[in-house]
């Protein structure tokens, strides 16, 4: 299982994946936006998206567990 | 009627000595993952070059006809020796006698290393695994007397060390207490991920003291202790820590008298890279890899990184231009925009400490968004940390080379510019008192409610003001030295370091500030 947690503060601007969403290394997952950038978050690895803690809109923290991969 | 029994007394004195806290101790050390002192001294200097001071210091028991009927070794290992055949000073706590605990001969020996480093004026580096004081004193038979009311200050060693030759430490086992204050008295810190924990006190003491129950690991691991800052970087094991001392030494002068050494290079110093004409996004929103350009426009594989995972907005380190060791300072848009951050603004403070300690100029990538903002950044103290960078980068000597690469804004930019700086701009440059994004939103809210489409006039408002920002009219005001062809970026700073070469000289010697940990 890898979990996804969030480095910085931010907004989520886009989600780009659900719950059974077949990822592999690289894809983009979701993007924050901090201070006015784009800040992307890519898959770590090949899996399946088996939870997905954020929203589009949402306020988050850092250390926030974003996204749950079984890979 | 000669000294043979004397001399034969040495000699088994020196073997006995060497074998530190005992066999079963060295095996026990070895089987959790750790070396001995000795052996880790042995990995970080060139072959056959430890010429060791005190080696029979130690307290000896005798019988009854005086006759010596053991040996313990002083629980500090300290000499000289070379790396890459430059002389260093080099100690660390035997961890394998009392825990590294200092016995009364081990911590003469600990405090004598800064004194031999000042003597000397050579590189020190300090190899640290164990405690501080035990309250049974060094001697383990009670309390010690105070020392004298007249004793020179016991960290006035420690701090002129930091001010006059190059102090490199790594924690390779647990630390805590006066060896973690040593450890952290440095220019550049290492800790092993798999061995090592840095406490200020140990789980015990806060147990006992706060009632919180943690691990060492919990409490001082690598995880806690790169990110905050206590130490510069991680590295995976003992050996990948001695290896980043050894790197970190070779930007680095004897002392503060003397030049950084240049090396021959032979990367061309016109080498051009294509990929930087389009590695800055057009869209201002979209962020660029800057360690990259870094990679790029430095000698190859030249940038060395420290404090890679604290004030994560703030790229800082050493690197080559043409063989000159030079600072290097770069944002990170990827992390939090690049902003300064109450972190990221006093790692650059030390960063710029440290090159103005070692007189190494500064090459400075410009990507400042400004300060941090927000309530976090404000429970922080970010202004206040922020402007110690500012005013460190005023007050620094020694010669800048500023690049603006994309944006340059707010109080905080000011801090990427040294006095007199040289200063270039890429045409992705933008500089203003603050972002057209959020400058915007407050000159003009008034303008901006009373539209009737808000949002489609702030945006419009935002590009007239994005336009203004352009790094044209700056050059034509002689802003700038030049606005320049990103590719052309090595090849100007490595002629800008040819011209500061032949200051650098008059800046040797103590730095009129120094830096502090």
């Amino acid at each position: 299982m890898t979990k996804i947690e969030l480095e910085t503060g931010g907004s989520v601007w886009k989600l780009l994946t659900k719950p059974g969403d077949l990822v592999e290394e690289g894809d983009i997952l979701f993007i924050l936006e901090v201070m006015k950038m784009e800040v992307p978050y890519e898959s770590p690895v090949n899996g399946k998206v088996t939870a997905v803690h954020i929203s589009e809109g949402d306020f988050v923290e850092e250390d926030q567990l974003a996204l749950e991969i079984a890979d | 009627m000669n000294w043979e029994k004397e001399i034969d007394e040495i000699a088994r004195r020196r073997e006995l000595a060497l074998s530190q806290g005992g066999e079963e101790a060295i095996a026990k050390h070895h089987a959790k993952g750790r070396l001995t002192i000795r052996e880790r001294i042995d990995r970080l200097i060139d072959d056959n070059t430890f010429e060791e001071i005190g080696p029979i210091a130690g307290a000896a028991n005798y019988d009854e006809n005086g006759n010596l009927e053991s040996f313990d070794p002083a629980n500090f290992v300290l000499g000289f020796g070379e790396v890459s055949g430059r002389k260093i000073v080099v100690g660390g706590e035997d961890f394998t006698m009392r825990g590294g605990s200092p016995s009364p001969a081990g911590l003469r020996k600990s405090i004598y290393a800064e004194e031999v480093a000042i003597q000397y004026k050579i590189p020190l580096v300090r190899l640290h695994e164990g405690s501080g004081g035990s309250v049974g004193g060094t001697s383990g038979k009670g309390t010690n007397l105070p020392g004298p009311v007249n004793a020179p200050a016991r960290f006035r060693s420690v701090a002129q060390a930091m001010s006059t030759v190059p102090v490199a430490t790594a924690a390779l086992g647990a630390v805590a207490g006066l060896p973690a204050g040593r450890l952290v008295a440095s220019h550049f810190s290492v800790m092993s991920k798999k061995t090592a924990q840095i406490l200020t006190a140990g789980p015990a003491v806060v147990a006992r003291a706060m009632g919180e129950q943690k691990t060492k690991e919990e409490l001082g691991g690598w995880k806690v202790h790169t990110k905050n800052g206590t130490v510069d970087n991680g590295a995976d094991d003992e050996d990948a820590c001695l290896a980043e001392i050894k790197r970190f030494l070779s930007f680095m002068p004897d002392n503060v008298g003397q030049l950084a050494p240049v090396t021959s290079c032979d990367d061309p110093a016109d080498r051009a890279d294509e990929s930087l004409t389009s590695i800055v996004p057009k869209d201002r929103r979209k962020a660029f890899d800057m360690r990259y350009i870094l990679s790029s426009i430095l000698d190859r594989d030249s940038f060395f990184e420290m404090g890679r995972s604290y004030g994560r907005s703030q790229i800082t380190g050493l690197g080559r231009l043409n063989g000159q060791p030079v600072g290097v300072w770069a944002n990170d848009c990827k992390f939090l925009a690049g902003s300064m951050t109450a972190d990221g603004a006093h790692k650059a403070r030390r960063f710029m400490e440290l090159c103005e300690t070692f007189s190494l100029p500064i090459v400075s990538l410009v990507d400042e968004p400004g300060f941090m903002i927000g309530s976090q950044a404000e429970r922080e103290a970010t202004i206040r940390h922020g402007t110690s960078a500012v005013l460190t980068a005023a007050m620094t000597t020694i010669p800048w080379a500023s690049v603006m690469i994309r944006r340059s804004f707010g109080v905080a930019q000011a801090a990427h510019y040294g006095p007199e700086g040289f200063v270039l701009a890429w045409p992705s440059a933008e500089s203003g008192p603050l972002p057209v994004e959020g400058g915007v939103a407050v000159a003009f809210q008034r303008e901006i409610a009373a539209a009737a489409d808000p949002e489609k006039r702030r945006r419009e408002l935002e590009e007239q003001l994005a336009a203004r920002q352009s790094p044209f009219p700056r050059a034509e005001a002689l802003g700038v030295h030049d606005l320049i062809d990103p590719r052309r970026t090595r090849e100007e700073l490595c002629r800008w370091v040819s011209r500061v070469q032949p200051l650098l000289p008059a800046l040797l010697g103590a730095a009129k500030f120094s830096i502090r940990p």
